[in-house]
């Protein structure tokens, strides 16, 4: 086994172990427990992180584990929302007033189910073959479900179920695809499914195709494209904020990679530009089905969660382009759009508590009444909107070109025009959630403010220093790397 | 057998039929193995059967209705959508490369069978067992497959099944325990 697969083992091994140790300590030493096994696990998450993409060229390929740029990149991605997610859940569970089981109780399973589903969202891009990787997303539905319905009231669980029967079906349909590749690749078993293998698929060029789909429209409804994305704004908006951060600025992403993964293994047999069409074709529906959302009156998490289908079909664009000013863009859009989401899931368990009535209708005026909490929502939004000199800005502006590159003139300017109409309808709410006209509300101490302000100043630094980045980054070995993907 | 969890309205009918149809796939595991991981796999189908229908039983045990779940689409209705998906289905999928078409026809039919039972079935135990439908044709389509299977993986699928169904099992009790029924219906509030 090489250090980098060591490192990959320590680092899945450190939040299932988390995730055991407080199943068991007292109930005073949870918090603690968890707090230290964030630490951990985000330290490791960085420092495979810093491995992977500090030197792209020497990934790591077996049967059961891959350490590559693409791995490496969403390891880094996982771990920093994972950490955050942890260090301000507290502030979370002391202001919900119901949860599944009796409050005696809530904090230990939230913080097991919490570490079950970040330890399995990490094995994720690190996953050597289709068929663990396929398992690992089934399982995430299962660890995440449970967390969505968290606090067991009837919109919680609605939305808990939707989620769980439409993935639980879309992933049904993937499986289709798994099995019918399994079938085409010579020798079978599990070695078949490994992404090596799926280069070599030999049966006919048709029911490669036909696979390829059936799992791009299953994984869809994991990811959130358009049409198979109807749970994602319920589970975005009804989850505790820290989960909804993982589920929108993590889960999302990391199944996007096994896509991707599938889109270069299958290049060869089914031709490369069909299967970069297919993507193209996802990433423009889901604009053009997030967009009119973007331009409703709608609750924070409800409207972040529609931001999140839009993001997706950028990202969703980036990849079918492929090319290096595409790639590049993927690659800052995947770390912008996780930082400024999940500082504005974050800041609505202050704002719940502000304002109790933002659970289900627009917020306006944050910023008259609260200016902390404005300020982070309007960090966070603004980033999200693509307002210069936001990281997304620059990603979006690269990808577009990475269309105009690739000879895909007309998507690429459909592109244009929907991100431009996007993001009218988030510069708005920008202006209404910040200087909008402000309402009698709560005045006393905030839940999780104070972690807020030190993370929006994190977040700030991170995405101007991303932002930087995207002006060498196309022309790096990290982008050569990941377009070669697993070769 | 898959067409009559579409179909009937008992629920304990449906798990009946549901735990049939996965023994026949523990069945044709057997006859067809041929080494010792092969019998493993059957043995984890089987477990995974009885284990599904358990908890299908008890759950029915722990959450009667005061009356039946009424589907929005009479039962003659659903039993004509789902055959007719199938057969478009079977009209649009090319040859799959199992060990024969008859199979092929079969896995598209359970698929098919399971997506209309979760489309169309309000009960939310029963749209739980158009989930394990679905995964009832997976199962056969990896049995069916010309080469050789992967144990693990065909372990790791049956795992993640029963988990999935656990916790729809949760859910299932905790929306009967709050919406005083099983009914999908009342999962309707949250629209834009």
């Amino acid at each position: 086994m090489t250090s980098r697969e060591l490192l990959a083992v320590a680092l899945l091994l450190a939040p299932a172990l988390t995730a055991a140790a407080v199943a068991l300590v007292s109930p005073g030493l949870v918090e603690r427990v968890a707090f230290a096994g964030a630490l951990v696990t985000g330290g490791l998450a960085f420092a495979l992180a810093a491995v992977a993409l500090g030197d792209p060229n020497g990934s790591v390929v077996g049967t059961w584990i891959v350490v590559d740029p693409a791995a490496g990149l969403l390891v880094g991605v996982i771990g920093l929302v994972g950490l955050a997610s942890v260090l301000v859940s507290p502030a979370f569970l002391s202001s919900a007033r119901s949860s599944l089981v009796p409050a005696n109780r809530s904090e230990r399973l939230y913080f097991v189910l919490l570490y079950c589903f970040w330890a399995i969202l990490l094995a994720v891009p690190l996953a050597g073959n289709l068929g663990a990787a396929w398992l690992l997303v089934e399982a995430t539905t299962a660890a995440s479900a449970l967390l969505v319905g968290f606090s067991g009231k009837g919109r919680a669980l609605e939305a808990g179920w939707k989620y769980l029967i439409l993935t639980s079906l879309g992933l049904g349909v993937a499986l289709l695809g798994v099995v019918l590749l399994a079938a085409g690749v010579p020798g079978g078993g599990l070695g078949a499914l490994s992404w090596h293998a799926l280069t070599t698929y030999s049966a006919a060029e048709s029911g490669a195709l036909v696979a390829y789909l059936l799992l791009l429209a299953g994984l869809a409804a994991k990811i959130g494209f358009a049409p198979v994305h109807n749970w994602l704004p319920d589970a975005h908006a009804e989850a505790p904020p820290p989960v909804s951060a993982l589920l929108s600025a993590a889960l999302l992403p990391a199944v996007l990679v096994v896509v991707w993964r599938c889109e270069q293994a299958l290049a060869p047999v089914i031709g490369a530009r069909t299967a970069q069409s297919v993507l193209i074709a996802f990433g423009l529906v889901s604009l053009l089905v997030a967009v009119p959302f973007l331009w409703q009156a709608m609750a924070w998490k409800r409207l972040l969660a529609y931001s999140s289908l839009e993001h997706m079909g950028v990202l969703a664009l980036g990849i079918g382009f492929a090319t290096p000013l595409a790639i590049a863009g993927a690659v800052i859009h995947v770390v912008g759009h996780a930082i400024a989401k999940a500082l504005g899931f974050y800041a609505a368990t202050p704002l719940l508590a502000h304002d109790s009535r933002a659970g289900g209708h627009e917020v306006t005026g944050i910023g008259r009444t609260r200016p902390a909490l404005g300020a982070s929502m309007g960090l966070s939004l603004g980033a999200l909107s693509g307002l210069p000199p936001s990281p997304l800005f620059v990603s979006e502006v690269l990808i577009v070109a990475g269309g105009f590159e690739a000879g895909r003139s007309w998507a690429a300017a459909a592109a244009a025009v929907l991100l431009s109409l996007g993001f009218l309808g988030l510069a708005h709410a920008l202006l209404e959630t910040t200087v909008g006209k402000a309402h009698r509300r709560e005045a006393g101490r905030l839940p999780g403010l104070r972690g807020l302000r030190i993370l929006a100043a994190v977040s700030l630094v991170l995405l101007l220093v991303l932002a930087a980045a995207g002006f060498w980054l196309p022309d790096t070995a990290l982008v050569d790397a990941l377009r070669r993907g697993i070769s | 057998m898959g067409l009559v969890v579409v179909t009937v309205r008992r629920r304990s009918v449906a798990v009946g039929f549901l735990t049939a149809q996965a023994l026949v796939l523990v069945g044709v595991a057997l006859h067809q193995a041929t080494s010792g991981a092969d019998v493993v796999a059957a043995v984890v189908l089987a477990a995974r059967a009885i284990a599904l229908a358990a908890l299908f039983y008890a759950l029915v045990a722990r959450t009667r209705e005061s009356r039946p779940v009424r589907a929005s689409v009479a039962p003659l209705g659903r039993a004509g959508a789902a055959v007719t998906l199938a057969l478009v289905l079977t009209w649009l999928v090319p040859t799959i490369g199992l060990a024969s078409r008859n199979a092929e026809r079969g896995v598209i039919a359970l698929v098919a069978f399971g997506m209309v039972a979760v489309a169309v079935r309000r009960a939310t135990l029963f749209q739980i067992m158009g989930v394990v439908l679905v995964e009832n044709g997976l199962a056969l389509a990896a049995l069916e497959l010309p080469g050789v299977s992967s144990l693990a993986i065909e372990i790791g699928v049956a795992l993640d099944l029963t988990l999935v169904v656990l916790v729809a099992a949760v859910f299932h009790e905790r929306i009967f325990a709050e919406f005083g029924s099983g009914d999908s219906a009342a999962l309707r509030t949250l629209r834009d």
